[in-house]
C-alpha cells in the first residue's frame, strides 16, 4: 500500500497528526484503509465528486474560485492513510477545510483515501518491461535528458524537475510525454519572445507574467524581469523546446520510462 | 492643581478627537436612515456594501484624479490575523473603519491609521456546511448597530462603538445546509438579508428583520410553494430542494420603494433532469415591495439553468437616456455572460447582449429569454461550454460612473467541461449532481474590465488582464476605475479611455471590492488583498 500521501494542504502532516491523536472519530491506533479495493477507490472518487469536488474540483486538480489546494500533486505530506482520514472527518482548524458530515461513515471516509490515494500512482500496479538503471544511463547519456531536466538536485533547469514525475504521470503519459512533447505544454515552459523597445529580440522560458511584467529565464539559464510598459512586444510561443525522443530505441525508450516512472517521493 | 490636569487632558484629547473624521469632533457620528438615503451626499464615508442604496459603486471624491493617480503610495496595512482568503468590503463611517474577517468576524480600526479600537469574534460550530470558504464580506451600518452574517446563518447586531452583541438571532439552520456571507442592506428601519447554501438543496429566501429587535418582518421565498404561482416551473417536489439562494447583497430604490436582489443556482446545480420547468425565480432578478417583501417583478436570466449560473451580481441601479428618453434602469452583467439593461420600475427586458465569451446560446429573444444552443447540457463524459462555472463575470461588484455613463465589470472568456451525475438528496449534505473541469490552463484564456454602454450593450473598451481578476470594481469622480487582480496587483486605469495608469504589487489575491473615503480632507483608497487591509492616499 501507498504510504506517502501527497494532499497539498498546508500544513497538513502536522494537523493530522493532531486529528489523529485527538479526534474522536479516528481510530486510536495506526490503521491501514480497510476500505482499499477497485471498488473502494471508485465509491470515493463518487462521494469525493459529491462532497469535496466543489472546492477541490470534481478531478480533484483544486479550484481556481475556491482557493482549494491540487489534491494530485505536490505539497506537504499526510504521510499515512489514517492521517487522511482525519483530515477527511475533522478538517482542519481554522481553515476553508471542512470535516465531512459527521452522518458519513467511516468507510465513507476510508473509501475517500482510497479514491485519493489513487491519485497518486501506485508503481505496483504496473509491469515495465524496461529496466531502471539503464534507464537512468539513458536520461544522463545519449537521451540528453539531465541537460536540462533537474532530479534530486542534479541537472538543468530548462524543463521541469522530475524527481517526482513518476507520481504524477503514468507510463503511457510519460510515453507522450516523451514522443510528442507537444501534446501538453503547461505555460510555465511556453517560451517567451520579447522585442525590446530598441528592437532587440530575446528569447527566454515563460517563469511567469502578469498584467504589467514578464519573467524568463533564457538558454544559458539567466534570468530576466521585464516591465510590458518598457517593451515593443512579448509573444507567447505555445510549442515545446523539449527535441523528440526519436533517436532512442525501441528499449532505450522501454528503459527510459521504466526509470522517469520510478522518481517519486517515498514515506 | 486637578485644573491644571484638566487642561493638560483636554490639550493631549482634542487633536485624538478630531483626528477621525472630516471636521471637528469625535469619530462616529449615528447612522440614521436619511444619512444611507443621501450617502452620495458625503462622500468621505463609505456607508454600505457598495457605497450608495443604487448600487453604483461611484466614489464622488475626486481628490485622487487621472493624472495624479501615479502618486498613490501605502498610508497602513492590516493584517487579518486569522488566515483565510479576504473578501471583505469594509465600511467607513466617520473616521472609524469596519473591516469584517473570516470566518465570522468584526473588528472596527482608525480609518487614518489602521489601529484597532475593538474586535467581536463570533463563536461557531466546528461542523459548518459550507460550500466555497470561510468569507465574510462585510456588515451593514444603521444607528450605532453594526449587522452581520455569519456562517452558521445567523444575524448577529453588534455595537458600532464598543463591539458588544446586542442581540443574535438564528436565520436557519445550519446543520440542514444554511449559511451567510453577504453583508446585510438597510432599509429604512428593516435589516435584509440573504442566504446560502445553493449547493446545499436549501430552498432559498431573502428576509427583512427589525433593526432594533431582531425580530422578522417578512420573509420571501425565492421558490413558489404548492398553490403559488411559480411552483408548476419544478417537476414533482423538486421545489423543496431547489436552490436559489440570496447570496449577495442587492440594492434599493426609494422612490418606487423596491428592493432588489438576484437569486442564485436551481439546485442541483448540473443535473437539470430533477427538476424540470423553469425552475422560478432561480437565477433571477427579483424586485421586492420595500415594506412587505412581496414580489412586484421578476426577471429570469437563466430558465432552467444547468450551468450553475448565479445571478448573484450587484444590480446597479440608474436613470441613464434610452430611447430617445430618460429611464429609471437596472444594469446586470450576468455570470452566464449576457449583460443586461432591464426598466427596473416593470422588468422590462431592453438591452441584452454578451460581453464575454459564450457558447450556450444562440441569441436573447425579445423578451430576453436565452435561445439555446443544442447540446450544451453537462454529460457523463463532459461538455464544453462558455462561459465556465465561474462566469462571464461572478459576484464581483461591478461600477457604474455617472460621470462616464459607463457600467464596468470584471469579464473572463473561458470554457470548461460539465459533468452531470445522479445524486440524491440528502439533508446538509452537498446536492450538486454533478462538477466541471478545467479544459486548459488558465492563461490560455483572456480576461479583462470592460466598459459597457448601458443603452446599447456595446462595449466601448477592455482593460486586458493576465491570468485574470477576480475582484469587483470602484469608480470615481478623478475618472477612475480601480481592481485588482488574482496575482496580487491592484490598479487604476481611466474611466474614459480604459488607459492603465498605476498599479501596486500587493502580493496575494484581491478577492474583494475597493472603496474610497476621506478623513481630515485626505483621500484614501483601499483594497483587501490575501489577508490584509490595503489603504493608499497620495503621497506628500
Amino acid at each position: 500500500m501507498r504510504k506517502a500521501l501527497l494532499i497539498g494542504l498546508v500544513q497538513t502532516a502536522l494537523v493530522a497528526a493532531m486529528v489523529v491523536t485527538g479526534g474522536t472519530t479516528a481510530p486510536a491506533s495506526a490503521q491501514e484503509n480497510p476500505y482499499d479495493t477497485t471498488v473502494d477507490r471508485t465509491m470515493g472518487q463518487r462521494i469525493f465528486r459529491a462532497q469535496c469536488g466543489r472546492c477541490h474540483g470534481r478531478d480533484a486538480k483544486g479550484n481556481d474560485e475556491t482557493g482549494a489546494p491540487d489534491l494530485t500533486s505536490g505539497g506537504l505530506e499526510a504521510n499515512t492513510d489514517q492521517a487522511l482520514f482525519g483530515v477527511i472527518r475533522e478538517g482542519i482548524p481554522n481553515t476553508a477545510m471542512i470535516g465531512i458530515s459527521p452522518r458519513a461513515s467511516d468507510q465513507t471516509v476510508w473509501q475517500i483515501v482510497s479514491y485519493i490515494n489513487a491519485l497518486n500512482l501506485d508503481p505496483s500496479d504496473y509491469d515495465l518491461p524496461g529496466d531502471v538503471n539503464r534507464g537512468r544511463q539513458v536520461f544522463s547519456g545519449k537521451g540528453n535528458c539531465a541537460n536540462c531536466h533537474m532530479v534530486e538536485g542534479e541537472g538543468g533547469r530548462l524543463g521541469p524537475d522530475l524527481s517526482t514525475v513518476g507520481s504524477r504521470l503514468d507510463p503511457d503519459q510519460l510515453r507522450i510525454a516523451l514522443t510528442d512533447p507537444n501534446e501538453e505544454v503547461a505555460p510555465r515552459w511556453w517560451t517567451m519572445r520579447i522585442t525590446r523597445a530598441d528592437g532587440s529580440v530575446l528569447e527566454g522560458l515563460r517563469m511567469n507574467e502578469d498584467t504589467f511584467t514578464v519573467r524568463i529565464m533564457d538558454a544559458d539559464e539567466n534570468l530576466w524581469n521585464f516591465l510590458k510598459s518598457e517593451i515593443r512586444s512579448s509573444e507567447r510561443i505555445k510549442t515545446s523546446t523539449m527535441p523528440t525522443a526519436d533517436g532512442l530505441t525501441a528499449g532505450e525508450m522501454d528503459d527510459l520510462i521504466a526509470y522517469v516512472f520510478s522518481l517519486r517521493r517515498e514515506s | 492643581m486637578q485644573r491644571l490636569a484638566f487642561v493638560i487632558a483636554l490639550i493631549i484629547a482634542l487633536p485624538l478627537a478630531i483626528s477621525g473624521q472630516e471636521g471637528e469632533g469625535p469619530s462616529l457620528t449615528p447612522v440614521t436612515w436619511e444619512r444611507l438615503l443621501n450617502a452620495a451626499d458625503e462622500p468621505e464615508n463609505w456607508l454600505m456594501y457598495n457605497g450608495t442604496l443604487d448600487s453604483q459603486r461611484f466614489s464622488g471624491l475626486d481628490q485622487i484624479h487621472n493624472r495624479n493617480v501615479g502618486n498613490l503610495e501605502l498610508k497602513w496595512a492590516y493584517q487579518i490575523p486569522e488566515i483565510d482568503r479576504a473578501e471583505t468590503v469594509p465600511l467607513v463611517v466617520d473616521g472609524v473603519m469596519f473591516v469584517t474577517e473570516a470566518p465570522s468576524n468584526v473588528v472596527a480600526l482608525d480609518a487614518t491609521t489602521g489601529r484597532q479600537y475593538w474586535r467581536y469574534e463570533h463563536e461557531l460550530p466546528d461542523d459548518l456546511r459550507i460550500c466555497c470558504g470561510r468569507n465574510n464580506r462585510g456588515v451593514a451600518i444603521l444607528g450605532e448597530t453594526l449587522y452581520m452574517s455569519t456562517l452558521d446563518a445567523k444575524l448577529a447586531a453588534i455595537d458600532a462603538r464598543s463591539g458588544n452583541l446586542v442581540w443574535v438571532k438564528e436565520v436557519a439552520p445550519y446543520e440542514s445546509g444554511y449559511s451567510k456571507t453577504a453583508a446585510p442592506l438597510i432599509v429604512k428601519d428593516q435589516v435584509v438579508t440573504g442566504i446560502a447554501g445553493g449547493e446545499f438543496g436549501i430552498r432559498g429566501f431573502l428576509d427583512s428583520y427589525d433593526a432594533t429587535t431582531g425580530d422578522l418582518n417578512w420573509r420571501t421565498n425565492t421558490i413558489p410553494g404548492p398553490d403559488e404561482p411559480g411552483n408548476q416551473t419544478w417537476a414533482g417536489e423538486s421545489w423543496r430542494t431547489g436552490g436559489s439562494p440570496t447570496w449577495i447583497t442587492g440594492s434599493y430604490d426609494p422612490d418606487l420603494d423596491l428592493v432588489y436582489w438576484g437569486t442564485g443556482n436551481p439546485g442541483p446545480d448540473w443535473n437539470g433532469d430533477v427538476r424540470l420547468g423553469d425552475n422560478l425565480y432561480s437565477d433571477s432578478a427579483l424586485a421586492l415591495n420595500g415594506v412587505t417583501g412581496n414580489l412586484e417583478w421578476y426577471f429570469q436570466f437563466t430558465p432552467h439553468d444547468i450551468h450553475d449560473w448565479d445571478a448573484i451580481q450587484v444590480p446597479i441601479l440608474a436613470d441613464i437616456r434610452y430611447g430617445g428618453e430618460m429611464r429609471k434602469v437596472m444594469m446586470w452583467a450576468n455570470r452566464n455572460a449576457f449583460y443586461y439593461t432591464l426598466d427596473r420600475e416593470t422588468g422590462e427586458f431592453l438591452v441584452g447582449k454578451p460581453y464575454a465569451r459564450q457558447t450556450w446560446a444562440e441569441r436573447l429573444d425579445e423578451n430576453g429569454r436565452p435561445i439555446r444552443v443544442p447540446n450544451m447540457e453537462p454529460s457523463p463524459e463532459g461538455t464544453l461550454v462558455s462561459p465556465t462555472i465561474g462566469g462571464g463575470t461572478n459576484w464581483w461588484s461591478p461600477a457604474f460612473s455617472p460621470r462616464t455613463g459607463l457600467f464596468y465589470v470584471n469579464a473572463f472568456d473561458g470554457e470548461q467541461l460539465f459533468f452531470i451525475r445522479d445524486e440524491d438528496y440528502v439533508e446538509g449534505e452537498q446536492y450538486t449532481g454533478g462538477g466541471g473541469e478545467n479544459a486548459g490552463p488558465i492563461d490560455n484564456y483572456h480576461s479583462a474590465i470592460r466598459a459597457i454602454d448601458p443603452a446599447t450593450g456595446d462595449v466601448r473598451w477592455e482593460y486586458p488582464i493576465a491570468p485574470r481578476s477576480t475582484s469587483g470594481l470602484l469608480t470615481t469622480a478623478g475618472d477612475l476605475v480601480f481592481g485588482g487582480t488574482v496575482d496580487g496587483y491592484f490598479f487604476a486605469v481611466d474611466a474614459v479611455s480604459g488607459q492603465e495608469l498605476w498599479h501596486v504589487a500587493v502580493g496575494a489575491r484581491v478577492h474583494s471590492a475597493p472603496l474610497s473615503y476621506s478623513v481630515n480632507g485626505e483621500q484614501f483608497v483601499t483594497i483587501a488583498a490575501g489577508n490584509v487591509v490595503f489603504t493608499f492616499g497620495l503621497g506628500d
